[in-house]
């Protein structure tokens, strides 16, 4: 059996990714909410089964092997896939409170505007009798770019068709986005008129009989203006759909602030998720503009794809439990920024789920979980060599750094490269990430004659697993604590934080650190002191 | 799809991005980079972390393409070269083009000597990622033993004697079962607008603050090396521009100026900052709260200044419409950092006289519904190429073309 991609959505991302996957003869499985979908395949047809008022129940197993459980009508839906896209549409949310204003027959949100000027006939459409036109947009909250080439687009046709008078209120006109500012020209030959505000803002007051007034003060010649459209059109707020917002629980992935589906962490673009072999693209990850989407879509096929090259080799180099010693507390399954802890009659690593990112081993409290090469006992062995170094008469600290290996140790690298001086005690222990580091690495260093520990990670918002960082302070945090409570200074031990391309701040960052352990003299805790 | 072969021309962050999505499939890549040192302009960008929080400018995502880049053994990467004749027979045919290669790559141990002891400043350039490698490269139109033979002395001096003054030039002919053209963007030139750079040792491009930070992590007055007090940011130089028919956005500019203003008052906090702009245009998924608290930080001024002058300790005189007065202010400034936009890529035309392509009417690549690559052409284009893109955008266009390229592949071997 051919392994299968499925794809939750019914909008055009949805319907670009299905037809790029197919072109390729890729086996697909649609699921939308939607009681109908109107996708049909130009070629391939076979290789696409389309499950219509669908909604995922429960996902199990990891890449390669998501065992899906989706209901529709009470009934059980099971399938099989290899990999799992999402690419749901987002949803709007019409903005009048935010200018006091209440729908009515002449004040209508941008979508309902779009949808009027859909519909070819026109007959019935409100904006034959009308006179003049205001779009309201960024004028509380900002706007967007997106929202901005509708208003733009719309704004174009009722000037053209309708004959109109358009007026676009506004605070920054968002322009970021292919060929708005070109677009924005020709709207302005049509006739709209922008009326940008910057300190001030326009008086938006509703009639009694649900017309609107504005008036501002227009900020280039300082002249005052009363404005009455017949009609009004007020923007919206993109969010993620209510299901995008589900689906990313039911399948464990980690979302914006704003609830889309995908956290805002660098090392997720273009369409990739927590989880190897769920992406998300289209509006589900972000405000999207048509063509954005349409990249998005590529990406996704493109990931998809691609992936079963990454399959076939087990990696052997990962994180392994050991069944003695494990007493199921969870913690790993908790903390697997990758969800690659399954839970079967035992608690096991999927190995091709795992990035070897070393939290679980860190954190379990039983010690239960090996990762090859980042024991405590083998990271000590690495110190050995450092250590020898130290017979000199003036002080030379001994300064153990342990450093993430996706953003530390390259700017450490970078730093010598730009020929800035290190201190000559500085040992430099490469993991994969800060999050593997465990009381036990820490106290190792001070036990092999340590005078100081560093440890570097990637900056809050940047760390390839989540929150690795993050533990990684908190460790440093309660290690500080002990010492305050044994009478150690706390100083000998620091977390900072760098990106791969700061090798000046590297350099700098080290030698404070250097600067200030010299201070502090050696450490107590030195066996040959 | 173990062997085909792309011809990729251009090794920023396109370039790159498109080589590791392409090699990941199997499928294999001539890299060709016409500078000495591959990444492109983003390579050469500052982290503009600030408290210790990623405000996900993108830049470190051009370092770890480059690693990956360099790691891969399937790409093959032709640094200071160019691609001169592309014929189609079938297959493309490509002669590649090298300039001599004065320091050998696998004697060199970027000890730095040659740097250090030129005498010519600019003679020797240098990389910005330590995966640029060598770290270092001979700057034709600088050194003196390739002007008159008058030098020599890195040659000499050189501990590995990996450098050779006299190599020739070489060349090269490739076959491709398809072209990605990433050639990248002109940072805008603001020679010609009255703000009197080059000629004034302190007005800078925000390019100039990108590299000045990563390389230093502070800024300071060119003229003087002393911190500057007050500084000038001036957005869209070179943008929205309709004077010099740019009607575009150049997107990356209002996050790069606003970040890096940031970035400046946390680390010297006794700068003054004021920017001066048309709109403020949304950038990162969190703008509206950054755009609240750069405002307590930053003095925003929604206006595009006339003039600038130079007056007495090379200060800067910058006149303004205000916006609450309606007069014209004068102000005095440090330092004064000109926010350049993306233009069209010097080589676009040449580049696409090669592929017998048409270039838009804005002098950048046909791209969405008139891509580059006709259907069948084999001809596919990725990044700043076709217009104005942030680093994000740039490696999604990436991945695009790679995906065009798989599905041309396949199109063509049925
Ligand atoms: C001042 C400034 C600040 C910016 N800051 C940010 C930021 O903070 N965040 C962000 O996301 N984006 C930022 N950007 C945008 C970012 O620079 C681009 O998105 C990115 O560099 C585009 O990559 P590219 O590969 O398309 O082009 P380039 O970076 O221009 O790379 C093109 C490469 O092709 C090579 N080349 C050119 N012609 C030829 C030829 N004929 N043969 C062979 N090789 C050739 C060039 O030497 C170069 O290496 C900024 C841009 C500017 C101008
Ligand atoms: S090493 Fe990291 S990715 Fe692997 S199982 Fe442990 S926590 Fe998960
Ligand atoms: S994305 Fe930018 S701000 Fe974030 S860590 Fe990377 S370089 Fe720094």
């Amino acid at each position: 059996m051919k392994d299968k991609t499925l794809i939750f959505g019914n909008g055009p991302c949805a319907h670009y990714i299905a037809e790029d996957l197919l072109s390729t003869g890729e086996d697909i499985v649609i699921a939308t909410t939607d009681k109908t979908c109107d996708f049909s395949p130009s070629e391939h047809s076979e290789s696409i089964e389309i499950l219509t008022d669908t909604r995922l129940v429960s996902c199990r197993g990891s890449v390669g092997d998501f065992r899906i459980l989706a209901a529709r009508n009470n009934k059980e839906i099971k399938r099989t896939v290899a990999g799992v896209i999402v690419a749901e549409e987002d949803q709007r949310k019409s903005n009048f409170s935010l200018y006091g204003l209440k729908a009515s027959s002449c004040v209508i949100t941008l979508s309902q505007a779009k949808e009027l000027l859909l519909d070819s006939s026109h007959k019935q459409s409100i904006f034959l009798k009308a006179k003049k036109v205001v779009f309201l947009t960024g004028l509380v909250k900002e706007s967007h770019p997106a929202i901005a080439e509708e208003i733009m687009h719309s704004a174009l046709r009722l000037q053209s068709d309708f004959n109109l008078q358009t007026y676009i209120l506004t605070a920054n006109l968002k322009v970021a986005a292919d060929g708005l500012e070109a677009l924005c020209r020709e709207t302005k030959e049509a006739g709209a008129v922008y009326i940008k505000f910057t300190d001030t803002r326009p008086e938006i007051h509703s009639k009694s009989n649900d017309s609107v007034q504005i008036e501002f003060v227009d900020e280039i010649t300082l002249k005052k203006f009363r404005l009455t459209p017949d009609i009004t059109v007020v923007d919206e707020t993109i969010v993620p759909s209510d299901y995008a917002v589900d689906l990313a629980k039911l399948l464990s992935i980690n979302t914006d602030p704003d609830g889309f589906v995908q956290a805002d962490n660098v090392h997720r673009f273009t369409v990739f998720t927590n989880r190897k072999g769920i992406m998300v693209a289209g509006p589900s990850r972000s405000i999207q503009t048509y063509s954005d989407q349409i990249t998005d879509a590529a990406n996704a096929a493109l990931v998809s794809a691609g992936r079963m090259a990454g399959l076939q080799i087990v990696p052997e180099d990962r994180a392994e439990i050991d069944k003695g010693l494990c007493i199921r507390c969870l913690t790993c399954y908790r903390l697997c920024p990758y969800r690659a802890i399954m839970l079967n009659t035992r608690v096991v690593v999927e190995p091709h789920a795992c990035e070897r990112c070393g939290i679980c081993a860190a954190q379990c409290p039983r010690g239960a979980i090996h990762i090859k090469d980042l024991e405590p006992e083998s990271i000590s062995n690495e110190m050995a060599t450092g250590e020898r170094l130290q017979e000199e008469d003036t002080f030379m600290p001994f300064l153990v750094a342990f450093c993430c290996s996706r953003s530390a140790i390259q700017s450490g690298e970078l730093s010598l490269r730009m020929g800035h001086k290190l201190p000559p005690g500085l040992k430099v222990i490469e993991v994969p990430c800060s999050g593997s580091i465990s009381f036990d690495h820490i106290y190792g260093a001070f036990e092999r004659n340590a005078d100081g520990v560093m440890v570097l990670t990637c900056h809050e918002g940047n760390c390839h697993s989540e929150q690795g960082n993050i533990y990684a302070k908190q460790t440093v945090a309660q290690i500080m604590d002990m010492f305050l409570q044994i009478g150690f200074e706390k100083e000998r031990l620091a977390v900072q934080t760098l990106a791969s391309n700061m090798g000046t701040e590297f350099a700098e960052m080290v030698n404070r650190f250097e600067a200030n352990i010299i201070e502090l003299g050696p450490s107590r805790l030195k066996k040959n002191q | 799809m173990g062997n085909k072969n792309v011809l990729i021309i251009g090794g920023g962050t396109a370039g790159l991005s498109a080589a590791v999505e392409l090699v990941n499939l199997d499928i294999h890549v001539d890299l060709v980079e016409k500078s000495d040192f591959l990444g492109g302009h983003a390579i050469g960008y500052t982290c503009k972390a600030t408290r210790n929080t990623c405000v996900k400018c993108g830049a470190c995502m051009v370092e770890e393409k480059l690693k990956d880049t360099i790691l891969h053994p399937k790409i093959k990467i032709w640094t200071g070269s160019r691609v001169q004749e592309v014929s189609k027979n079938g297959r493309f045919t490509a002669k590649i083009h090298c300039k001599p290669k004065y320091i050998d790559p696998h004697k060199c141990t970027n000890c730095r000597i040659c740097f250090d002891k030129c005498p010519v400043d600019g003679a020797i350039l240098h990389g910005f990622s330590k995966n640029n490698i060598p770290f270092y490269a001979i700057n034709e139109e600088l050194c003196l033993y390739l002007k008159d033979k008058s030098c020599g002395l890195c040659r000499d001096e050189c501990p590995e004697t990996a450098i050779n003054l006299d190599p020739k030039a070489t060349e090269y002919i490739k076959e491709a079962d398809a072209v990605l053209v990433a050639a990248g963007f002109h940072p805008f030139n603001p020679e010609d607008k009255p703000y009197g750079y080059h000629r004034f040792q302190n007005v800078i491009t925000s390019l100039d603050l990108e590299r000045m930070l990563k390389q230093v992590g502070r800024v300071k007055r060119p003229s003087d090396a002393t911190i500057p007090e007050r500084i000038a940011f001036i957005q869209c130089v070179g943008s929205r521009d309709s004077k010099l028919n740019h009607l575009w956005c150049s997107k990356v500019c209002c996050g790069s100026a606003l970040r890096m203003a940031r970035l400046l008052k946390e680390r010297q906090p006794d700068i003054d900052i004021s920017f001066f702009y048309i709109d403020v245009q949304t950038f990162g998924k969190d703008f509206e709260q950054f755009y609240k608290d750069v405002q307590e930080e930053v003095r925003m001024i929604r206006a595009i200044p006339g003039d600038i002058y130079e007056t007495d300790r090379q200060k800067l005189k910058i006149n303004f419409l205000d916006n609450n007065t309606h007069e014209t202010l004068e102000e005095i400034f440090d330092l004064v950092v000109l926010s350049i936009g993306i233009t069209p890529g010097k080589d676009n035309g040449e580049i696409a006289e090669l592929l017998h392509l048409k270039l838009a009417d804005s002098g950048f690549f046909k791209s969405g519904a008139e891509e580059a690559s006709a259907p069948n052409t084999g001809i596919f284009s990725a990044g700043t190429i076709s217009g104005a893109m942030s680093i994000p955008e740039t490696i999604a266009s990436a991945g695009k073309a790679a995906r065009q390229i798989v599905k041309y592949f396949r199109a063509n071997d049925s």
